[in-house]
């Protein structure tokens, strides 16, 4: 009955690594403790978090006097009656990856009239709520042998990642922009900048640029043939990357719709895809495009883009078993 | 660089959002089509099966027995906007051996029968009335004898493997292809609808005689069709004015619940509906089509019966119920677009009303192959079908494998549909398999808040309650109780054509098959390290 025999010896034997990759994650409080939790839950030993951390969206709370407020989401105006709608509220938010701050009618016209203001109020709530992120992580996975590995994506503001690089703890790894040793035979290279899209984020380069960027970093891996390439971008036209064409002139840009209908295309790196092709890595890890997951094989490298349901609290992954020589077994998740 | 917004009281930052592809209109209509304005079987099976039952009320009832199954998946839609609907929403609630084995068999199984029968409206409703009302209108009875080969089995199955090859090769071609097509589809039925309308609502019962016979003579047949067919009727002893019954009535909604049962399909598209997540958006999409659809409908029985008389109504159902070749016309049942093209008697408007079912029907199998190809990715994702099911082609960027292999499923269920004729008796088999599938999401729904209650915490329809009962759950336990209901009468009701012994084998074998597949896969993918309960479970968010 070799058919069903489980492989858990072998794993016990140390010679294959549970992975488990998310990406997308954009604030959201439930998905990143859903992805901490990934570690006891599907039994990996490393935890891969690619780019986009930082939210979108900051709500502002606004006191109207005797504990009541008034807070806008999703069309509506919430009218919030105590410290129990309160916290309700602030957990849906949470969910939805979106920050909130209490403050007054006053304050609010404040910030909102002076965007270097507005810009501060992000970059503090981004830090606050991912210093709370790496302790809560600190606190689950230190002394568990797991390490739970980040980068930036295209959609971090560079000042808020600084956090992320001065970290000290057992359990975190920042990993752009370096070589990392996931396990006795696999290392990871990490890129989360973008090629450029049309919505003009903080973290988006020319596509030459970002392919420079990544041989920098491929040419300093003595073994190729066991690594895996952590890149926030999927490689153009693979599937992985299958999104609307979006009008760049518009402001929100807007989908480009031709004979009645929407114009689909592979909005990926060509960079990334070079890459891939020219070194083979044993695995590559994406994200950036929430509606393309999958995975497919580019030559001998399989390449992975879990997809991101971050705002429907779902946490969309893969789980990988890696051997030293190959993948055994990769699983999308929706946790 | 963040910006301050006027109106709302929101603070947003340049980041990217990016958008799905398929409208809410095209959702809509999507809806509307696959519910199938042209499916024939209530028009002409009601009557013949179910004397004294009201077609007009039996079709209503039928529609507002759905509408708390469609309010569900409202709710489940809005709180999982993705592709995969009901084996989403199912093993989300329930895990994912009930997900995998219910939506396997009732939808991915069953729905091989969806597809021989749009091969059959296709041939039969399509081309053979095409053929058929041109040989009426021009006096030609050589038309007349090639319409008839499109209802003989293997004109109806060159038509129906034609058919599904033809729509495979669209899709694989890429989904934006399909959508394209789709609005010249959209404006074909209607106008072939609306031609049928005004037709129907437009004659009388002495008119329709006329033209009838007319109709007849011209196409090489008897004259006097009209009285004839009634003669024959009285003399088979069939009453052609029975009076009221409740539980005919009752049980013509199962019938029309063909259709209307589809008002939720497109939840299998959710991932790829811009605003899924809109609550206005889902209401659109499936209450409204729900409701357009039903009212089209028991518009066309009211406009039939207008026209063509009660009498008459059950001489066409006695010729399909009965097989009383008096209610025939060369062999032909008579359903509606043949009658409206004995109204019409002219060259054109058979060929505009033929283009509606033509179009109609090849939207049908269309869908089942939208719907199933896209469970069956997900069902390969979460390792419980081969992995080859969910590549992907680099060349076009659809999962063609899933095509190909649905396509080649579809062949032998075509086949026996066509060459055994004890598996007709099983053509609403598929409408039980899938009233089941319906049933249980409306379960599914209904438990939501309860076994996914972080799924339901953060959904838009988290705050609609009557007191403290979350108002999907009342939703949910009514539809799946009427839905039930109305899948149990297939099996106790011979009218519905499911109380055989083989129709049973048939039905649990299927059931059987699927759950045995379940856990095969399961011990299957556990030898090689993967759990697939990990594709379902949802881990602790605390």
């Amino acid at each position: 009955m070799s058919l069903f025999r489980r492989q858990a010896s072998s794993k016990a034997n140390g010679k294959l690594t549970r992975l488990f990759f998310a990406s997308d994650f954009h604030g959201s409080q439930r998905i990143f403790r859903k992805f901490v939790n990934a570690a006891k839950h599907y039994e990996a030993d490393v935890l891969v978090m690619g780019g986009d951390v930082v939210g979108k969206l900051a709500i502002p709370v606004i006191r109207e006097g005797n504990g009541r407020f008034r807070a806008h989401l999703m069309g509506k105006t919430e009218r919030l009656e105590g410290q129990d709608d309160l916290k309700g509220f602030e957990e849906r938010l949470g969910t939805l990856g979106f920050y909130s701050k209490i403050m007054d009618a006053d304050e609010y016209d404040e910030i909102r009239s002076d965007t270097a203001a507005v810009d501060r109020l992000f970059h503090d709530l981004a830090r606050e709520r991912l210093a709370l992120w790496i302790e809560l992580a600190e606190t689950r996975l230190a002394g568990t042998g797991v390490r739970w590995f980040v980068m930036g994506g295209n959609d971090d503001d560079p000042e808020v990642l600084e956090l992320l690089k001065d970290v000290n703890t057992e359990s975190m790894v920042f990993c752009e922009g370096k070589e990392v040793a996931i396990d006795d035979h696999h290392t990871m290279i990490s890129v989360g900048f973008s090629n450029r899209t049309p919505w003009k984020t903080p973290r988006e380069i020319d596509d030459n640029d970002l392919g420079t960027m990544i041989e920098e970093l491929a040419d300093k891996v003595a073994d190729t043939e066991h690594a895996i390439f952590n890149l926030h971008v999927p490689p153009v036209d693979s599937t992985l990357d299958t999104c609307p064409m979006l009008d760049w002139n518009t402001d929100p840009p807007t989908q480009i719709v031709k004979a009645g209908q929407v114009v689909l295309h592979g909005a990926g790196s060509e960079a990334v895809r070079r890459a891939i092709e020219t070194h083979q890595p044993l695995l590559s890890l994406h994200g950036h495009i929430h509606e393309s997951g999958g995975v497919v094989k580019i030559g001998r490298t399989t390449a992975v883009n879990p997809g991101s349901e971050y705002g429907e609290g779902v946490l969309r992954g893969c789980l990988l078993t890696l051997a030293k020589d190959e993948i055994k077994s990769y699983q999308l998740t929706a946790g | 660089m963040a910006v301050a917004a006027a109106k709302p009281e929101v603070f947003t930052r340049k980041s990217s959002g990016l958008v799905r592809v398929m409208s809410p209109y095209s959702a809509f209509i999507y809806n509307i089509l696959t519910m199938g304005l042209i499916f024939p079987w209530t028009y002409l099976w009601a009557p013949g099966a179910l004397p004294g039952g009201r077609l007009v009320w039996g079709i209503l009832l039928a529609m507002i027995f759905e509408i708390p199954i469609a309010l569900a998946y409202v709710w489940l839609s809005t709180a999982l906007p993705r592709s995969g609907g009901d084996y989403v929403f199912q093993s989300r609630v329930f895990g994912g051996g009930i997900g995998f084995s219910i939506v396997m068999s009732g939808f991915v199984i069953w729905i091989l029968q969806w597809v021989a029968l749009s091969g059959w409206l296709l041939s039969y409703l399509g081309f053979a009335s095409l053929f058929l009302g041109l040989g009426g209108t021009m006096g030609n009875p050589t038309l007349t004898s090639i319409g008839v080969w499109f209802t003989t089995p293997w004109g109806i199955i060159i038509v129906s493997i034609l058919n599904a090859f033809l729509a495979m090769l669209l899709l694989v071609s890429g989904f934006k292809n399909y959508v394209k097509f789709q609005y010249v589809m959209w404006y074909a039925t209607l106008l072939s609808f609306g031609l049928m309308l005004y037709l129907f609502f437009s004659a009388t019962p002495e008119i329709f005689a006329q033209k009838l016979n007319d109709f007849v003579v011209a196409s090489g047949g008897v004259p006097n069709f009209y009285q004839t067919g009634i003669d024959a009727a009285k003399a088979a002893n069939i009453d052609l004015n029975p009076s009221f019954s409740l539980l005919a009535t009752l049980l013509v909604a199962p019938i029309a619940w063909t259709s209307l049962q589809w008002a939720t399909y497109s939840a299998q598209q959710n991932g790829e509906i811009k605003g899924a997540r809109s609550f206005q958006n889902q209401l659109i999409i499936i209450i409204g089509s729900l409701i357009v659809t039903g009212l089209l409908l028991a518009a066309l029985a009211a406009a039939l019966e207008h026209a063509i008389g009660t009498e008459f109504l059950y001489v066409a159902g006695a010729g399909y119920w009965a097989a009383l070749d008096a209610g025939k016309f060369n062999g032909v049942f008579l359903w509606p677009n043949i009658i409206a093209m004995a109204l019409a008697g002219s060259p054109i408007i058979v060929v505009l009303i033929s283009l509606g079912y033509i179009l109609n029907a090849f939207q049908i199998v269309n869908n089942c192959y939208i719907g199933m190809t896209r469970v069956m990715v997900a069902m390969s994702l979460d390792r419980l079908l081969p992995e080859w099911v969910s590549r992907v082609s680099d060349k076009f960027h659809t999962p063609v494998n899933a095509h190909i292999a649905y396509f080649l499923a579809s062949i032998p269920v075509i086949l026996v549909y066509n060459l055994w004729g004890q598996w007709t008796a099983l053509t609403l088999g598929v409408t039980f398999a899938c009233g089941y599938v319906f049933v249980i999401t409306a379960l599914a729904g209904a438990l939501m808040p309860y076994r996914a209650k972080a799924l339901y915490d953060a959904s838009p329809g988290a705050v609609y309650k009557l007191g403290n009962i979350p108002l999907v759950t009342i939703f949910g336990l009514i539809g799946a109780a009427v839905g039930a209901v109305m899948v149990l009468m297939f099996m106790f009701y011979s009218a519905l054509g499911l109380t055989s012994v083989l129709a049973y084998q048939v039905v649990f074998g299927v059931l059987a098959v699927s759950i045995i597949w379940y856990f095969l896969a399961k011990m299957i993918q556990r030898s090689r390290g993967i759990n697939v309960e990990y594709a379902f479970k949802e881990i602790p968010p605390e």
